[in-house]
């Protein structure tokens, strides 16, 4: 019990310093993104989904040396941009995918066919994806989050009919948006289409929580009990949800052989792992500040 | 006894039985379901005109199955290779489906060869010399009967004619799989140029026909669309998904776009498919042009070839009104009619003087071909004749079409992603249940966490089933998505009915529920708006994801939520 009450007590008692860190958290992320932006003149790295190129799926079945394949397509293809990873299930080696743009199919097999994979008909997945075609999946994909953000909004707004707590629980959204592309991206992940419909997921998963939490601490101030217990009741529901989300991702996560599930998963998993420190610390925070402020502290 | 009563007359639960048994219908499963059903049944093939017909919707559990050949039992495709491959031609087959039993008679397919020799025969003609747009209407009195020498045309029977019918193992469910979990070939067209909605219909009719003729297994052609707005940009993609067929052949068959056009001076006169009402294909009208046999030139051999085709009268039309102010030199017209495929020449013929001004809808189409000797230059002659009959009468495409996306997806692959994504469903309600459980401290509370994941995973299928909606992985992603926001909401209810009673306020059961419910709904509805967008971008290829998440929380918050706060209240209630 001794570990509990302590961490109930700083989190009671030094809420405005918790917050500071998620503050540092959210300007990290953007100084992150912006560093990007100013150094290659893009926020992320987008896969070929995004940007055009091709995806090759080969299915393994043990180990293989990436840098001595990458080595051999590369003196093949000397002008072809290339990333090559390792599909994994629970540790195993299932598939490498070999993503290249800047060059064409039947090359990429016929590079790929030099090094020490077995590239069989039939047994490969090859994905060609034209880059006006990726540019512009990029370009609608991008207006559709922000749409999703603005819709979302006014439901927050009709849900709570307050300016100010409504904008907090927009504003942790917003920060848990941003940091989850600049992790995914600090952590190599090459944003895809596939990605992009994990995030605009994201804003449901995170802003659930923060609907959970400024509806007891708000709109049940009548009910009684302090702002803080409410709070704590708020977030022992919103954590369990949070823990059974991330016990379902993660493990599709570690068990999936599809990269389109592996990536929406780990973007759930980082994207629900920031929402913990922007709803209850960052969103509880400023809405105990605004609270006490209003109504006096209790 | 009594306590299982009231938990049945509750209308939560009953509308979640009603919504499972409508879900069994649409689903259908039959894990027992043995046998081979007709996919799909080739045009004006021998099971075509033995009355096999296809309707245009169809479920995959009502497809027509084939229950016994000659009245030998078909239990699997290879039973029914075995059956078919050994009967010969010109013989009754008897077919006995689950519908009714057809006769087949095979036919000998004819492979017809060209001979170096010549043979004279009498002919029919309305040809003049030099001339090789003519005219044969009525009004055109110059009809003659000549002997002629023409090549020997040997035909020879290479076997049995395909009887047309491509046939599946029979499905287990009405569940469709999508390519990502079948195999197959996935290519996403653009049209090179503006093109009105109309058009684009036009030419997914005609992709689909072509790909049917050239006989590729399970071709789906759809017209998708970035819906004009905000977010989309209008654009009109082409999306063709085969089944089982290389990235080669798809490509070799697409890259050939076959866009057929004759032009007089610059102006079209008519187009490969809507303007062309029929195409000759047998021997007596269609072949090496006796007018232009073969001949050797510097560069090697030359033949030329001709066929009839009728086209429509508005092409006829035009072409009288460009004909009609030409001046006539030495029995021709000073313009030429030439005739383009994919906005290459193929060739340029004359056109007779008394064709000028005259709606004519009968006429010959010429080209040529060449090559090293008189043989394969005759075989490249036909070959491309061929080539041209096929797109003027499957209809050639009015706009090129660009390959903008091309996926091949692996059948072994797709197969382990499914095994794979129910496996790591189990594993994930199995997670989630543990954790519960352990939050909780409550074993029976398992049971509705359990009892309403299954069902949504089960109605979201059904309704995909229903909607005639494909299942691959964006939407398997998109299932785990949406049965982990309805655990989020079922832990929501528990909370709020587990709550030990505090404060001034003392609820009862209803009040904790509909307390819950403004919360569950809230979180609902922005989950909805957010996925919305994601209907409009991405030419429909990220649509099943948003689809299935949006079916699978809707299902959610309608059907299993209200009854999972039954039946906790019911087990939990003291």
């Amino acid at each position: 019990m001794g570990l509990k009450s302590a961490l109930l007590n700083i989190y009671d008692k030094k809420y405005k310093k918790l917050m500071i860190i998620s503050l540092l958290l959210v300007i990290l992320s953007i100084g992150y993104l912006g560093y990007n932006y100013a150094t290659t003149g893009e926020l992320f790295k987008k896969g070929v989904s995004l940007k055009g190129g091709i995806t090759l799926t080969i299915p393994v079945q043990e180990k293989q040396n990436l840098k001595q394949i990458e080595k051999t397509i590369k003196n093949q293809l000397p002008k072809a941009d290339l990333t090559i990873r390792e599909l994994t299930e629970a540790g195993k080696p299932k598939a490498i995918i070999i993503e290249a743009s800047d060059t064409t199919p039947d090359e990429l097999i016929k590079a790929t066919k030099k090094t020490s994979l077995t590239v069989e008909k039939g047994n490969y997945n090859i994905e060609n994806m034209g880059s006006t075609l990726g540019q512009s999946f990029f370009k609608q994909t991008t207006k559709s989050i922000i749409i999703a953000f603005i819709l979302m909004s006014i439901v927050v707004f009709i849900t709570f009919r307050a300016l100010v707590p409504s904008l907090f629980v927009i504003l942790a959204a917003v920060s848990d948006i941003i940091s989850t592309i600049a992790a995914a991206d600090f952590l190599g992940i090459k944003m895809s289409t596939a990605g992009i419909a994990a995030l605009l997921m994201l804003i449901g998963y995170s802003v659930d929580t923060d609907i959970l939490l400024t509806t007891k601490v708000l709109k049940r101030r009548k009910e009684g009990g302090p702002l803080f217990e409410r709070t704590i009741k708020a977030a022992k529901t919103g954590l369990t949800m949070s823990l059974t989300s991330l016990a379902a991702a993660a493990i599709s996560l570690i068990f999936a052989q599809s990269n389109t599930l592996k990536q929406i998963m780990l973007i759930i998993v980082i994207g629900l792992l920031f929402d913990i420190v922007y709803t209850w610390i960052q969103n509880a925070g400023i809405l105990r500040l605004y609270m006490e402020k209003k109504h006096g502290t209790h | 006894m009594a306590r299982i009563k009231t938990l049945l007359k509750n209308p939560r639960i009953i509308i979640l039985l009603i919504a499972l048994l409508l879900g069994l219908f649409a689903v259908h499963p039959n894990p027992w379901n043995k046998g081979v059903v007709i996919k799909s049944i080739t045009k004006n093939s021998a099971a075509a005109m033995a009355g096999f017909q296809l309707p245009e919707k169809i479920t995959p559990m009502s497809r027509e199955k084939i229950i016994s050949i000659n009245n030998k039992p078909i239990s699997n495709m290879q039973e029914y290779y075995e059956i078919i491959n050994e009967i010969g031609y010109n013989q009754t087959i008897q077919i006995r489906t689950n519908k009714k039993t057809y006769k087949i008679i095979t036919r000998p397919q004819i492979e017809r060869i060209e001979l170096n020799e010549t043979e004279t025969v009498n002919i029919t003609k309305t040809i003049q010399i030099n001339q090789t747009i003519n005219g044969t209407t009525q009004t055109i009195n110059k009809t003659i009967t000549k002997q002629e020498e023409r090549p020997k045309i040997k035909e020879k029977i290479t076997g049995v004619e395909p009887i047309g019918l491509r046939v599946a193992n029979a499905p287990k469910s009405n569940i469709r799989k999508g390519l990502d979990l079948e195999g197959g070939t996935r290519v996403l067209l653009k049209p090179a140029e503006k093109t009105s909605k109309e058009t684009m219909e036009l030419m997914v009719d005609s992709l689909k026909q072509r790909l049917n003729v050239y006989g590729l297994a399970d071709v789906k052609v759809t017209l998708v669309t970035d819906r004009p707005g905000i977010i989309g940009e209008g654009t009109q993609y082409i999306l063709v998904e085969i089944a089982g067929a290389t990235e080669e052949e798809v490509k070799d068959l697409l890259s050939k776009q076959g866009k057929f056009e004759a032009k007089i001076g610059n102006k079209t006169v008519f187009k490969g498919g809507k303007d062309i009402t029929y195409v000759c294909k047998t021997a007596d009208c269609s072949g090496i042009d006796p007018n232009r046999p073969c001949g050797k030139n510097e560069e090697g051999w030359i033949c030329g070839f001709r066929f009839a085709i009728t086209l429509n009268p508005e092409a006829a039309k035009r072409q009288a009104q460009l004909t009609k102010n030409l001046k006539v030199i030495d029995d021709v017209l000073e313009e030429k009619l030439i005739l383009y495929l994919d906005d290459q020449q193929v060739d340029e013929l004359n056109i007779a003087a008394d064709l000028k001004g005259r709606a004519v809808t009968d006429i010959a189409i010429t080209g040529f071909g060449k090559g090293p000797s008189q043989t394969l230059a005759m075989q490249e002659t036909l070959k491309n004749m061929k080539r041209l009959q096929t797109i003027l009468i499957t209809g050639s495409l009015p706009v090129k079409l660009k390959i903008e996306r091309m996926d091949n997806i692996s059948p072994t692959l797709g197969k382990e992603f499914l095994k794979n994504a129910i496996y790591i469903g189990i594993l994930a309600i199995i997670a989630v249940v543990t954790i519960i459980i352990t939050v909780y401290r409550k074993i029976l509370i398992a049971i509705p966490i359990i009892t309403t994941a299954l069902s949504e995973v089960f109605l979201i299928l059904a309704m995909a089933a229903l909607i005639g909606w494909n299942l691959d992985l964006a939407a398997i992603a998109g299932i785990i998505l949406a049965v982990g926001t309805g655990v989020d909401d079922q832990i929501v209810i528990t909370d709020e009915v587990l709550r030990k009673e505090e404060g001034t306020h003392i609820y009862n059961w209803k009040q904790k529920i509909k307390r819950a419910f403004f919360i569950i709904f809230s979180a609902y509805t922005t989950t909805m708006v957010a996925m919305t967008p994601l209907l409009f971008a991405g030419a429909g290829l990220i649509k099943g994801f948003a689809i299935t998440t949006m079916l699978g929380v809707s299902i959610g918050v309608l059907i299993t939520r209200p009854a999972y706060a039954a039946i906790t209240e019911w087990l939990l209630k003291k």
